[in-house]
């Protein structure tokens, strides 16, 4: 949205004004000089005060309390008092045993949680031996095997620690922990955690990094994928829809929301669709947001989904079960909000973006380290960004009060016209047919990139203030900024060496009934892709194998090259 | 309407692995409204596919979007410009390069290293720049 | 005789930046554009060009992608040119139509050029047709033109086609009529693309019914074909052979050559035809020999002057039949040659009126009275300079299917 949004307000006009209010107004308007109007990044205006002539706390009906629809001040009555978020950092470099390194440092730190992050060759679908070798491990794990995958999860209990993985259709990197954890011993109802960013639409739209395969097949392994988690990973969640990669490409955290929900009830058409019974999809549907640095319309936006959400489940998609109408989501500090000049400013900006995540009620949390505008993060920065999340739990005590905004005029106000401006672009969605045709049609890439334009503009034009870049700027001394991380050369070219080797060694014939199998089930509506994906990587498939056999019959997705 | 000579031909695109395009889609748009001409490709260029496409469009600039460390392979991407008789071409790299990469950048050939923060009006303006720089060396046909 | 510039080399065996260059120099106009474009003109004449339009989302560029499959398939190496509008804003554009060409844009056997329409219609067509001439030049069996759009511009850029073909993506509804103002005029085949959607049968009837009323109104020309095609997400093609057949047929029947003739005929906008006229008569040897001068050109008319000296003359002193004959029968040769076809002269009168005489200044002008598919006709009228009428003739052309250009002389 680029154009400042007229939003109603709760009460206008309701009544005379009170005296002290009148008082305020004049005197505001004779000492205040020049004042100019504030949009947020949404374009709602925001006014100088609130009082409850925008926002009564009669309304608080409206409002809810913890743990009970419609969720506005949280999906659970004890919140983060009761269990804490889970500090789930986003981890990703080099060799498994180096990732296996930094994760025990992490966990040892504080983290709870693993997440795993695999390189960009495994994002695009390739193995290490068909990419460039200076791009291996260099911002992510080289997974490439289920082998791999259980050297890097060495000395981490399967059944007890919650798993992250970021890794879109067709889930290898999950079938890979399958086959590490049958191997172990681990019983798979036993293994929790998420198919991290499993959104197609969202990749589709604003962070291809993770399109594989052509749109239409990355619906039907999706489907295939919770319909195989539902039953044999039960405490897993397959769907993690994702507004953070339309949120980081321009859109406005209304745009974000509002684009993320319509995807979300897209993917439960789907599933509805095939039969499924909302009821027992539902409640596994996670959210992945950004959470940037425009502290109260982030706080506000996130009330305002979950408000949203517990209606659409309710009414719309006609779930029954609470579990199903609870909106979840992990939150992640936006790290387009992070500058390059003056790292270290990034530390108070996480800060505040965390705290925005936290007082908006998330359920997990990454905060960025502060050299993530610079290369990907060192272990110096990974550590500060976990006691970041120490600090504000333990020393701001901010676990201590269940959403304590609730109740001040600003937020409720604003909760109110965040809610408003997010179903309106909802009903644009809705316009074009859903979710999906409104990707195809370049409708969604459309929007995000005229917010990302505009925004642009503002920052070039000095309208919006980025410290250290159109103001405060200062000469730096840049021998100051920490040198890179890089993976180990040496390491690598040895994981290399070992994965030829590895090759070399399996049986082949297995190797090539599993993709047989997997080919055919592409092509049978009624074999679940997935399930087939899980015998390949026990059969020793490679994850490049994987995909370009189901490149092969679905399709490989080709980005829209909308600007 | 300026005439034909001035109009800059530029190529944006990405190459390695990275899917990240909000800034290269961003750039393209800039330099249309600057009034040049934009071949805009999506992200995961081969670069044997770069080399063609900037052969066949008889592009000036190519500017490449770089931010998860794609930009190691920008001196092979240079490497096979010059192989091709492109050794004239002026590129750029814009998005996240550590220092101690930038001058290995700019000793391949690069011509300009832009970081996060740079404006749009001062690419543009650089990119005009060089892309007359690049013709006024060229032989006419 | 002038001698004829060389073409850059390189470009004759299609060497990928030799035609890039090429290219680059004829969207920058200017006198070496030209030069370069009249030294193009002997190459020309062997790649069948197709020239693809529509709306916006009406499926062009995977259509285009399908077809260089296929082009592919059977050998042929081919040249694209995709045309996408300049901001009228700004002037600038974003050339995105090469990308959405897919895994084949990158075969070694495909050279795709992006054009920016830079606003001026008649700049563009002949920027764009000059590039298509290039790529011609270069041995291309097949250029693909393609280009957005269902207005007036896009029907000016069709006119550097062979074949035409208009892409219309099904659910027309009330869009058919906004497709039927120029576009129908022009479309030699229409495709109606993602056949597999609903609407698609209806489209198609809705084309068949709007040509069936076109047919009537111009019988004996092309029968404007309609086919259907379809293309998957991982380029899975149908239809497509039926089209290539359309197209191949539509080549042996009048598509073959057509461009080069429009072509001719349409420079005569910008005064090449003047060009073109004074060139030929430059390259006469019986009217170097005689001393006649070629005063003026245009399209259909020429004018060639001659002073009248003492070898010209006949044993009674006044200027010889022959000579009148030859001056009024050179003006003809220029003005029926002049649209670019060559043109044979098969039959000829001439009347005498008044005499002339040694120092006399004759003009003769010609005129075209009517031209068909294969003859025409001309009135040439031979004056002195008090404006008397000395001599008049009438000629007749066959025109060849031959162009000036393509014909090899010994002497070259």
């Amino acid at each position: 949205m680029n154009k400042p949004v007229d939003a109603p307000l709760g009460l206008q006009g309701a009544g005379p004004e009170d005296p002290a209010l009148a008082h305020w107004r004049g005197e505001y308007a004779s000492q205040i000089g020049t004042d100019r109007p504030v949009h947020n990044r949404s374009g709602i205006p925001i006014r100088p005060l609130y009082t409850a002539a925008d926002w009564n706390p009669a309304r608080e009906s409206a409002t809810g309390l913890p743990g009970q629809a419609p969720y506005t001040r949280g999906i659970y009555a004890t919140m983060h008092r009761g269990r804490t978020w889970t500090q789930r950092q986003l981890i990703g470099l080099g060799t498994p045993a180096e990732y296996n390194a930094r994760l025990q440092g992490v966990l040892g730190a504080g983290a709870t949680a693993v997440s795993l992050i695999p390189c960009n060759s495994v994002f695009r679908g390739v193995d290490m031996d068909e990419s460039h070798f200076e791009l291996l491990g260099t911002c992510g794990t080289v997974v490439n095997t289920a082998e791999h995958m259980d050297r890097a999860l060495q000395g981490v209990d399967l059944a007890q620690t919650s798993c992250a993985l970021n890794d879109p259709s067709p889930f290898t990197l999950l079938a890979f922990m399958l086959a590490a954890a049958r191997k172990r011993g681990t019983d798979w109802r036993q293994v929790s955690g998420t198919s991290n960013q499993s959104d197609y639409i969202s990749h589709y739209v604003a962070n291809h990094m993770f399109f594989r395969l052509a749109l239409p097949g990355a619906r039907r392994v999706l489907a295939d994928h919770i319909d195989f988690c539902n039953r044999f990973v039960p405490k897993w969640n397959p769907m993690s829809v994702v507004g953070q990669h339309m949120q980081q490409a321009g859109a406005t955290p209304a745009e974000a929301v509002a684009f993320t929900l319509s995807t979300a009830i897209q993917n439960a058409e789907d599933c509805i669709a095939r039969g499924m019974d909302p009821d027992t999809f539902l409640p596994r549907f996670t959210f992945f947001f950004d959470i940037s640095i425009s502290f109260f319309e982030e706080i506000a936006k996130f009330r305002a989904a979950r408000r949203i959400w517990a209606k659409v489940t309710r009414e719309r998609l006609g779930a029954k079960d609470p579990r199903s109408w609870r909106f979840k989501f992990h939150g992640q500090t936006s790290g387009v909000d992070l500058t390059r000049q003056q790292p270290l400013n990034n530390v108070a900006r996480v800060a505040v973006q965390a705290m925005a995540g936290i007082f908006g009620g998330l359920q997990s949390l990454h905060t960025d380290a502060y050299d993530e505008a610079l290369s990907c993060p060192s272990e110096f920065g990974a550590r500060i960004a976990v006691a970041t999340q120490n600090i504000l739990r333990e020393e701001a005590h901010l676990t201590d009060v269940i959403d304590p905004l609730g109740g001040s005029h600003y937020v409720e106000a604003l909760t109110d016209q965040m809610q408003a401006e997010i179903e309106r672009v909802m009903g644009l969605v809705q316009e074009a047919g859903g979710m999906y045709k409104a990707v195809e049609s370049g409708l969604v890439q459309r929007m995000i990139g005229e917010s990302a334009r505009h925004f642009q503009a503002q920052v070039d034009r000095g309208e919006q203030t980025v410290v250290g870049v159109n103001a405060y700027q200062v000469d730096e001394d840049r021998s100051a900024r920490p040198v890179n991380a890089r993976p180990d050369p040496a390491a690598m070219r040895a994981h290399v060496a070992a994965f030829a080797a590895f090759k070399a060694a399996r049986p082949a014939a297995e190797v090539q009934r599993a993709l047989d199998a997997l080919a055919r089930a592409a092509g049978a509506a009624r074999d679940n892709v997935f399930g087939r994906v899980v015998e390949a990587a026990e059969a020793g498939c490679t994850h490049g194998e994987i995909c370009a056999t189901l490149r092969r019959e679905l399709g490989f997705g080709h980005v829209q090259a909308l600007v | 309407m300026s005439s034909s000579n001035l109009i800059p031909k530029v190529l944006v695109t990405k190459i390695g692995f990275d899917g990240h395009d909000r800034g290269s889609r961003v750039v393209a748009a800039a330099l249309r409204d600057a009034g040049m001409e934009v071949i805009y490709t999506p992200p995961w260029q081969e670069i044997a596919a770069v080399v063609k496409l900037a052969t066949e469009e008889d592009v000036d600039v190519i500017g490449i979007s770089s931010l998860a460390t794609d930009h190691l392979i920008v001196p092979k991407l240079m490497q096979a410009l010059r192989e091709a008789g492109l050794g004239d071409v002026a590129v750029i790299v814009g998005g996240i390069v550590p220092d101690e990469d930038e001058q290995l950048l700019l000793e391949a050939g690069v011509a300009r290293v832009f970081h996060p923060g740079s404006s749009l009006p001062s690419i543009a303006a650089a990119v005009r720049e060089l892309a007359a720089g690049v013709r006024a060396r060229r032989t006419t046909v | 005789m002038t001698a004829r510039p060389a073409l850059p080399a390189g470009l004759p065996a299609g060497e990928r930046r030799a035609v890039a260059r090429a290219i680059s120099a004829i969207e920058q106009g200017g006198a070496q554009a030209a030069a370069l474009h009249a030294a193009l003109a002997p190459h020309l004449g062997r790649a069948h060009v197709i020239g693809i339009t529509g709306a916006p989302g009406a499926g062009k560029s995977t259509l285009v992608h399908a077809l260089l499959g296929e082009l592919l398939a059977r050998g042929q190496r081919i040249g694209v040119v995709a045309v996408d509008p300049s901001s009228p804003i700004s002037g600038g554009a974003v050339l995105g139509d090469r990308v959405r060409m897919g895994t084949h844009g990158a075969h070694e056997r495909v050279f795709i050029r992006s054009l920016a329409s830079r606003g001026h219609l008649g700049g563009l067509s002949r920027s764009t047709g000059a590039v298509v001439d290039v790529m011609d030049a270069a041995g291309f069996d097949t250029v693909i033109v393609e280009t957005v759009g269902a207005g007036q511009s896009e029907v000016e850029i069709l006119r550097v086609a062979d074949t035409r073909i208009v892409a219309c993506p099904p659910g027309l509804g009330d869009e058919v009529q906004a497709i039927k103002a120029g576009i129908l005029e022009i479309a030699d085949l229409l495709v109606v693309t993602k056949a597999d959607l609903p609407g698609a049968e209806a489209a198609q009837r809705q084309l068949h019914d709007m040509l069936h009323l076109r047919a009537a109104a111009a019988p004996g020309s092309w029968p404007v074909a309609v086919l259907a095609t379809r293309v998957d997400s991982d380029g899975r093609a149908e239809g497509l052979a039926g089209l290539l057949e359309q197209i191949a047929a539509h080549a042996a029947a009048c598509g073959r050559g057509r461009r080069l003739q429009a072509a001719a005929r349409r420079s005569s906008a910008s005064g090449d035809v003047a060009a073109h006229v004074r060139h030929l008569a430059a390259s006469d040897p019986l009217m170097q020999m005689l001393g006649m001068r070629c005063t003026g050109g245009g399209p259909g008319h020429a004018e060639v002057k001659l002073t009248l000296q003492p070898q010209h003359l006949n044993f009674n002193g006044s200027c010889h039949g022959g000579v009148i004959f030859a001056l009024a029968d050179s003006a003809f040769g220029l003005a029926s040659n002049s649209h670019g076809a060559v043109a044979a002269g098969i039959d000829a009168h001439v009347t005498y009126q008044q005499p002339a005489k040694a120092g006399d200044t004759l003009l003769a002008r010609a005129h075209e009275v009517s031209r068909g598919r294969s003859l025409a006709v001309y009135r040439v009228d031979v004056e002195g300079e008090d404006g008397q009428a000395v001599s008049s003739f009438t000629g007749t052309v066959f025109l060849s299917r031959r162009h000036h250009g393509s014909v090899q002389r010994d002497t070259d």
